[in-house]
């Protein structure tokens, strides 16, 4: 089940930015900026990110216990931070691996913008990881009654 | 040795192709499995399958997503508005696909849960249901591949 709500997150979020910039024409620009192998590899990486805090958020959980599932979204609300921060740690290692030899003065500046960048990160991972939470109890809810009949 | 981007992209195509065939074919099977499983021991394989089969979905789910961004890449600058034609059937598609996985996930926690009661064997209106769920899987799929038929070709 993990491995499916990981999937889930990640594609699930991935799809809607790229739905949101496209419909907005945004979308060409971003990705024009992108070298195409870096761009798979950092969606692996958000894929491998979001399947680690997942296993840890649902770890030991019954989603179908009314208890379990105030504790999933307590649970959500940590490792989504914890989520935002690891992606953001491996986009900043490349991002700044890739440019320190051309201007090594990046380093500095880098370092200056990491504890807020980490900071927003954090934030914007606990917000989404709660929002997927409530998706998925309701998605689960509909499980429960596809499964309910005479 | 610099990469070939037109040989990455054809990668990226094919690797698109074979996610969309897994996924694509795969409903279809366990449909085809439900549509014919009327006793106990085939009920139990039955969930077994389709469990295999939504480890599969969400491979392909996570190989589509990627891949069709590095198809969307490809285009460059040269990537249509979306208010053009093609911009129109890809927003469509796009929306269609995100319903598609977000409309998947209870099929997967709904599978998940029935074999941990596999003891029990499947009544008629719950194969009944099962049937449906990857029917409507298998048919979302082809409204899907005939959108990217279109953006491909039309």
């Amino acid at each position: 089940m993990e491995w499916s709500l990981a999937t889930f997150h990640a594609s699930g979020f991935v799809l809607a930015i790229v739905f949101f910039l496209y419909s907005r024409d945004a979308l060409g620009l971003a990705l024009g900026g992108l070298n195409t192998l870096l761009g798979l590899a950092l969606f692996v990486a958000l894929w491998a990110t979001t399947y680690l805090t997942t296993c840890r958020a649902v770890a030991g959980l019954d989603l179908l216990r009314e208890d379990d599932r105030v504790l999933f979204a307590r649970r959500a609300f940590r490792w989504g931070a914890a989520n935002g921060i690891a992606f953001l740690a491996i986009l900043g290692l490349v991002l700044v691996a890739s440019a320190v030899f051309v201007s090594p003065s990046v380093l500095l500046t880098a370092l200056f913008i990491a504890p807020f960048a980490l900071i927003i990160s954090a934030v914007v991972g606990a917000v989404v990881g709660v929002i997927f939470v409530a998706v998925d109890l309701a998605l689960l809810a509909v499980a429960r009654a596809a499964l309910n009949v005479r | 040795m610099p990469l070939d981007p037109h040989a990455l992209h054809l990668a990226i195509r094919w690797l698109h192709v074979a996610a969309m065939a897994t996924a694509f074919g795969g409903a279809i099977t366990v449909f085809a499995l439900s549509a014919r499983t009327r006793n106990g021991a085939l009920d139990a394989a039955l969930v077994e399958v389709a469990l295999r089969y939504e480890f599969l979905f969400w491979l392909a789910a996570g190989i589509l997503a990627m891949t069709g961004i590095g198809n969307l890449a490809a285009f460059g600058s040269g990537l249509p508005l979306s208010r053009t034609e093609w911009g129109t059937t890809f927003v469509l598609k796009l929306g269609f696909v995100i319903a598609l996985i977000v409309l998947s996930l209870p099929r997967t926690l709904a599978i998940a849960r029935l074999q941990r009661s596999r003891s029990r064997p499947l009544s008629a209106p719950l194969q009944g249901r099962l049937r449906m769920m990857y029917g409507g899987t298998g048919a979302a799929f082809a409204v899907a591949l005939g959108l990217a038929v279109w953006l491909a070709h039309g």
